[in-house]
């Protein structure tokens, strides 16, 4: 190997100074790289660990999934509904009845299922406006750059966090048992946990807003809330509104499960049919929820994109 | 009159600003300089007390502004407008916003939390943005414009604050010679038309001379030179800003005179 030629420097004078460097230096990456070695190994070793107790404690053996997989088959082939060809486009009858293996006899509570959900969907909207209200107020003080005081901080961020480490299903149970049965319970419990969830992404966007323009406003003589409104919201706003209509989605499915707890929407009654009959009913009401989500999904990207293009950020 | 009596700040051991002790009257344009780090920053900082001194007083008439707080602390710094070297607008906010918020210490708080204007304020905003060319970008976004019409637009704010005294800390350091001239001749008529202090921190040697009546000179916290711009001789300059002397004194870098003023090419 010829030596490499180096460019000005003391490289000329001492003839192997640059060897030592690049011994020097292959040493250490070979330390480096050894030591590495032994964290991979450790985390390996932690992760296999972490796995097998896993599968010990849930169980997930293979021929507990063999014999578990037929019995899904057979529970679909209950809710399957029994449709017929010829029969599927049939009206009802001159009674007023519908005739079985048509759509309608299907889909007999059809405009029910329409209702709740809508009642569903307006429980997303609900929850989504009073939690991202709650979040949007508390996230100022829950901001380190930004916060009145050390207690303001340390109440809202408690706050926050005791909000969204409740799971929502618990709290719905709450409020069941506290104002009882209907959307009311579900609104609560889901504005409840989206304003934790939006509150810790609010203070999080609030704290990389730029001090300039907040300073900018101190100095015309602006009082807390002056600069929060003038110099912080209007940086932070396109992302708050982003955030908050990916949390509708989320709220979306999420009021569509709270129901099974009695706190309304369509929940309640996929509850309802699967308890209770066990048949076509459920695979009608589950084929709804899943297009519900499915289109608000879709129709909350759109949105939040275009929102999101128009304030190229 | 604005009179500062040994006035100091402190951050841990540091000394920013040290002992500082000058009155200045009303209606004077005084230039500070020295080298980066001098203090000039915290000196202007202290005066409209983004930053609170460690000791000392700050008079203006008879009010100690060291003391105050709260609202008196607000109406003080309506009173006293500063102007940034990065020029501190909301980027998201329309021109005619940034400065209407130069209004927000007369407007009562629900107003100013729905940001809603009277017909009389936004008047007085366009009026202001007006006498800086600038009224044509009134509703266009602040972040859309170049620096130097940003640095316009923030002086707009400051008069839109009818301020007593207007502190600037360096507001050509980021603009090329000819939107700091701009700049540094809006400075000028609005010291000479309106009466107001301006008190202005600046890097280069030629703009202090050019400008203003009357240049204080910092090194490391003290204030080392205090006078006409005549009586700043060049072993002075050269002792103020110290290694940074070559870049100070040279007007082509970031000066305002484009043909070079006169006595910088003696210094230099
Ligand atoms: N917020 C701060 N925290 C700690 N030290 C600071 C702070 N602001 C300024 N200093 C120090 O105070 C001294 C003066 O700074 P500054 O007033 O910004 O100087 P200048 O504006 O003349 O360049 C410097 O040594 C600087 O490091
Ligand atoms: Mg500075």
């Amino acid at each position: 190997m010829s030596d490499i030629i180096m460019m000005g420097g003391s490289a000329g004078a001492t003839g192997d100074a640059p060897h030592d460097a690049v011994h020097a230096f292959e040493r250490h990456r070979a330390e480096l790289r050894a030591s590495k070695r032994v964290w991979n190994i450790l985390l390996l070793a932690g992760f296999a660990i972490c796995l097998g107790l896993s599968i010990y404690i849930s169980q997930f053996y293979p021929d507990r999934l063999a014999s578990g997989v037929p019995r899904i088959f057979e529970y679909f082939g209950t809710i399957i509904p029994d449709l017929q060809w010829d029969l599927l486009f049939e009206g009802r009858t001159e009674e007023g009845r519908a005739v079985p293996g048509s759509l309608t006899y299907w889909y007999t509570d059809f405009w029910d299922y329409v209702g709740l959900i809508f009642e569903t969907i307006l429980m997303a909207i609900t929850a989504t406006l009073l939690g991202t209200f709650f979040a949007f107020i508390l996230s100022f003080s829950a901001s380190a750059n930004l916060a009145p005081s050390r207690w303001a901080y340390w109440i809202s961020r408690r706050v926050f966090e005791l909000s969204r480490g409740i799971p929502e299903i618990l709290l719905a149970l709450v409020f069941v048992f506290m104002i009882g049965i209907g959307p009311l319970a579900g609104v609560l419990a889901i504005a409840i946990h989206t304003t934790g969830a939006l509150g810790k992404l609010f203070s999080e966007v609030n704290e990389n807003a730029s001090s300039r323009p907040i300073e900018g406003i101190t100095a015309v003589g602006g009082t807390w809330a002056e600069k929060m409104a003038y110099g912080v919201v209007p940086q932070v706003a396109p992302n708050f509104f982003s955030y908050a209509m990916l949390r509708f989605e989320i709220n979306v499915r999420a009021s569509s499960i709270i129901g099974f707890v009695g706190a309304g929407g369509i929940g309640q009654e996929l509850n309802r049919v699967i308890s209770f009959y066990s048949d076509d009913r459920v695979l009608a009401v589950l084929i709804l929820v899943v297009l519900t989500v499915t289109v608000i999904d879709l129709i909350s990207e759109r949105i939040r994109h275009g929102f999101i293009g128009k304030e190229n950020f | 009159m604005l009179k500062l009596e040994k006035l100091t700040r402190k951050f841990g051991e540091n000394i920013a600003v040290g002992n500082a002790t000058i009155e200045i009257p009303d209606g004077q344009m005084v230039g500070i300089i020295g080298r980066s780090g001098a203090g000039k920053s915290t000196l202007l900082r202290l005066l409209n007390r983004l930053i609170d001194p460690s000791e000392g007083q700050i008079l203006f008439g008879d009010t100690d502004i060291a003391q105050l707080s709260g609202k008196e602390l607000r109406a003080w710094r309506s009173d006293c407008a500063m102007i940034f070297q990065q020029f501190n607008l909301v980027g998201r906010l329309d021109v005619i916003t940034n400065v209407l918020t130069g209004r927000l210490h007369t407007i009562p708080t629900w107003r100013s939390m729905a940001q809603v204007f009277t017909p009389r304020e936004r008047a007085f905003a366009i009026q202001a943005l007006d006498r800086l060319g600038m009224a044509h970008t009134a509703l266009q976004k602040a972040e859309t414009l170049s620096g130097g019409q940003q640095q316009r637009v923030a002086i707009a704010r400051a008069l839109a604050q009818e301020p007593k005294i207007l502190l600037a800390d360096e507001p050509i350091a980021s603009l090329d010679p000819m939107n700091a001239k701009i700049v540094m001749d809006a400075l000028r008529d609005i010291n000479k038309q309106d009466g107001i202090t301006v008190i202005c921190n600046l890097h280069t040697l030629d703009t202090a001379r050019q400008y203003c009546d009357r240049i204080i000179g910092m090194q490391d916290g003290r204030i080392v030179f205090d006078g006409t711009p005549d009586l700043l001789t060049t072993a002075m300059a050269r002792e103020i800003y110290g290694a940074e002397a070559h870049e100070a004194f040279n007007e082509a870098a970031t000066s305002t005179s484009i043909p070079a003023a006169q006595p910088v090419r003696e210094l230099a």
